[in-house]
């Protein structure tokens, strides 16, 4: 049975209007469109067969779909969850408490933080105000400092000396003295 | 006097465990009815509705009085099945559209009762609830999940959009595409448009 019979058949460019995107009928059935509309598309339904029908349609599909039975919780469900409840809320207590005693020392932290900014505070003040005192003490240090970096002790004496020793063999024995007794370093350079 | 389950839900956050009672006295069946046609499998479903209530009243501390209690419940749900849904697959273990294309029963896992002395209208009940369940199984996953939370679970599309993450027009579009297909198998299953049309 063509049930588009029943319906005034005035499907025109009203369709493409009211219905330019098909979803909106399932909108409709939703209630899901504000009343301004809802009204529009109530008023060109029942003067349009073809839209009619296919909402009819959708509708039935959709009571069909609602009419399928439930399944039941079981006896125990409600049970085993608030079981599980219980423990996780004991959990939370304890981790709240280990939490509170955690916060504590975060709080006994930041109680410090005031002190060191006053600290910090203090020694900018002090180095805005002596500034010209820091300024001469710096200044005498990075002087010495360079001073001692460029100040080499002369080592040519030195140099020499040893240069001397490169040549020679520097020979030392011990001589071991009788009368009297004693026990004598005896240390010279020979030349290679 | 109706508290409503926002309040409930607030009461919660201050570890009132008898307010989480009430909110899972009111929302087991459905829930459980939602991850059941989610997943088809009556024992994890309720696994799962257990572990859902579960993190709802572990994450009740984050809870905001304007987000809908169901968007929330259901975003959760949702997730828990997503998972359970795609393990499955991983584990190549009766996989849910795969059970529909062999033409098993699908159903095997509900608590069953014996038919023998039931009424017809009971038998045509469950029958219906079966083509119906095998038909859902076989719309695309996010098309399944806004129909049934429009038709089941009576969200509004903005509450359905929160939980997909998405518009609320692609919503509509969803909801519109899935009831058109839904219309189409159930016609091919037998129930054709005059019975639909009855
Ligand atoms: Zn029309």
């Amino acid at each position: 049975m063509n049930r588009q019979n029943e319906f005034p058949n005035v499907h025109n460019s009203e369709c493409e209007t009211y219905l330019a995107n098909p979803d909106v009928l399932s909108a409709y059935i939703d209630k899901e469109l504000p009343t301004w509309k809802r009204h529009l598309i109530g008023w060109h339904l029942k003067r349009c067969g073809t839209c009619a029908h296919h909402l009819q349609r959708l509708q039935h599909t959709d009571n069909f779909l609602r009419g399928a039975g439930d399944v039941e919780v079981s006896d125990g469900f409600l049970d085993g969850v608030m079981a599980r409840v219980s423990e996780a809320a004991q959990h939370q207590r304890q981790q709240g408490s280990f939490g509170s005693r955690i916060h504590g020392l975060i709080k006994v932290s930041i109680g410090w933080m005031p002190s060191l900014t006053t600290l910090a505070g203090k020694l900018r003040y002090n180095i805005r105000t002596r500034s010209p005192v820091y300024i001469s003490i710096l200044t005498f240090a990075v002087f010495t400092m360079v001073g001692v970096t460029l100040y080499q002790p002369s080592g040519d004496k030195f140099g020499a000396e040893l240069r001397e020793l490169d040549n020679e063999k520097l020979i030392s024995f011990e001589v071991i003295q009788h009368e009297p007794p004693k026990r004598l370093l005896t240390t010279y350079l020979q030349g290679k | 006097m109706f508290v409503s389950d926002e309040d409930l839900m607030m009461k919660c956050r201050k570890g009132d465990t008898g307010a989480f009672e009430l909110l899972v006295r009111r929302h087991q069946n459905p829930l459980i009815n939602y991850i059941h046609r989610f997943i088809n499998d009556y024992h994890r479903a309720e696994d799962l509705s257990q572990e859902t209530f579960l993190r709802v009243f572990k994450s009740a501390g984050r809870y905001k009085p304007t987000a809908s209690f169901k968007s929330w419940l259901y975003t959760i749900a949702t997730n828990l099945c997503r998972n359970e849904v795609r393990n499955r697959s991983r584990r190549n273990t009766c996989f849910f559209e795969d059970l529909v294309e062999e033409g098993e029963d699908v159903y095997h896992t509900e608590i069953m009762r014996d038919t023998r002395y039931l009424p017809d209208v009971l038998l045509e009940k469950k029958e219906q609830r079966q083509m119906i369940r095998k038909a859902l199984a076989q719309l695309p996953e996010n098309q399944r999940v806004a129909l049934t939370l429009v038709t089941y679970q009576d969200l509004r599309y903005e509450e359905v959009a929160e939980i997909l993450g998405c518009s609320v027009g692609a919503v509509k579009a969803l909801i519109h595409r899935a009831r058109q297909k839904m219309k189409k198998l159930l016609i091919k299953a037998g129930i054709g448009v005059e019975k639909i049309d009855e």
